[in-house]
């Protein structure tokens, strides 16, 4: 084999690796957060990953919403709505669990680098 | 220099191999019928993207409208007119889209023996006050006393419909299912064929954007932070009926929100049932019969139609398939 073919190769490999982990570096570095929308609005993104109980006030269609976190998990504390569904749904923890609050027009889920599925019935 | 002039080919073909497989990811929400709905689409032509989510809009919006019982709109025949201001006997041209929808659901009631019945207004109103009063149950008398539930009734002819009483008709079983079915033919039409529709119970499908499956999770209605089934596949339907959403408890007793038109009462066969099929209208009005009959009587039902397969949760916490479920797990 020639040295320029060797050299040809190790380029190649070395190319093909930075084109194959640059990308993932970029991606992969998230902790487990919670990114919380109003309509179709990224209104907040809150780290899940300290286990302090901590307290955020976001704006919703009827008004004022809190939202806690402790542990890696994340309820809606308060909220102004007929049946208080998304209040009484309290903690969760995984990616497939949404938090809606249809009065509010508020979601909450949580993103994980893994999502296992694609979508959830329920 | 031969070898400088085949480096820059094989980057040139890395470069071109990394391109191909840019899909971006377009997610969209939407608030209708009662439910969060995201649509998910896989392209690379975004321009498209945007006046699809625009369209999808559109037809949600409108669907849910026409299917709207609690509400009038302005310059619209929807189902509160239907239900509240048409006098009896008096027939009156509606929405051609209102129309076939309520079409549709009438040719299912006769193929379902009776099962699914969109005239159950009257007698849903009497559930949904308990339900939301927090009161009890009512009786049954009370029930069999609130209208008309036949079916027979509502006289449909030539983009016309008519009462013959005061029945009151009830799209809730269908209209999801109905105008999520539209939303994909719609993506499919403009050639957006990889997407993912979920409407809280009801999801549907494209083709795949690396030619895989899709893995839709089955939420445990015991434990709703745990997916008891997984169901892989593509260009398919995956509808829920029961669950844990939609019902109160009274004396321990869950009471959904479905009803058997036989009995005026919440079925109590099992907890929650899934359907796969191809059309959206189909599974949501399929789950919602499947969940109006025993577990064994079901099975049999699916085993007897083509395409369709699906799950139940059985009240022993025990899950049962139909013959041919195997394909998608």
């Amino acid at each position: 084999m020639h040295k320029n073919d060797m050299i040809l190769i190790v380029i190649i490999l070395i190319i093909a690796l930075i084109i194959f982990i640059v990308p993932k570096i970029n991606s992969n570095q998230g902790n487990k957060i919670a990114n919380v929308y109003y309509e179709n609005k990224l209104i907040k993104t809150i780290d899940l990953s300290s286990n302090l109980k901590q307290e955020y006030n976001i704006k919703g269609y009827n008004g004022n919403i809190v939202i806690e976190t402790k542990d890696n998990m994340i309820r809606v504390k308060t909220e102004n709505s007929p049946l208080h569904l998304c209040s009484k749904q309290g903690w969760v923890e995984n990616s497939h669990e949404v938090i809606v609050c249809l009065p509010n027009r508020i979601i909450i889920k949580i993103e994980d680098n893994e999502e296992m599925y694609d979508a959830v019935v329920r | 220099m031969k070898q400088i002039k085949t480096l820059f080919l094989l980057i040139l073909l890395i470069i071109l191999v990394g391109c191909s497989n840019k899909v971006t990811t377009y997610n969209n929400n939407y608030f209708y019928m009662d439910t969060y709905i995201n649509v998910k689409i896989y392209s690379n032509n975004k321009n498209l993207v945007i006046k699809a989510f625009k369209e999808i809009n559109n037809i949600y919006q409108e669907y849910h409208q026409l299917s709207d019982r609690y509400q009038s709109y302005d310059n619209l025949i929807n189902l509160y007119y239907i239900n509240h201001n048409l006098d009896i006997n008096k027939e009156i041209i509606i929405n051609e889209k209102l129309y076939d929808m309520i079409k549709y659901s009438i040719d299912f009631y006769h193929k379902s023996n009776g099962l699914l019945n969109i005239a159950l207004g009257n007698v849903i109103d009497v559930w949904k006050q308990y339900r939301e009063e927090g009161i009890g149950i009512p009786t049954e008398k009370e029930l069999m006393e609130s209208g008309s539930i036949d079916i027979d009734n509502i006289i449909l002819s030539d983009k016309a419909i008519m009462k013959k009483n005061n029945i009151k008709i009830d799209l809730g079983a269908i209209a999801k299912g109905y105008a999520t079915e539209k939303v994909g033919q719609y993506l499919e039409s403009i050639g957006l064929n990889q997407y993912i529709i979920n409407a809280g119970g009801n999801v549907k499908v494209g083709s795949h954007y690396q030619d895989d499956n899709y893995t839709i999770g089955v939420e445990d209605p015991n434990d709703t932070t745990e997916i008891y089934q997984v169901i892989k596949g593509n260009n398919m339907v995956v509808v829920t009926s029961g669950g844990y959403e939609r019902f109160y408890e009274y004396k321990g007793q869950k009471y959904h929100h479905i009803i058997d038109p036989n009995t005026l009462f919440p079925p109590q066969y099992m907890q929650a049932v899934t359907v796969i099929c191809d059309n959206s209208a189909y599974g949501d009005a399929l789950s919602t019969i499947l969940f109006l009959m025993p577990i064994e009587t079901g099975i049999n039902y699916i085993n007897n139609l083509d395409n369709v397969e699906a799950v139940w949760y059985g009240l022993d916490n025990q899950i049962y398939y139909s013959e041919g479920f195997d394909k998608y797990a």
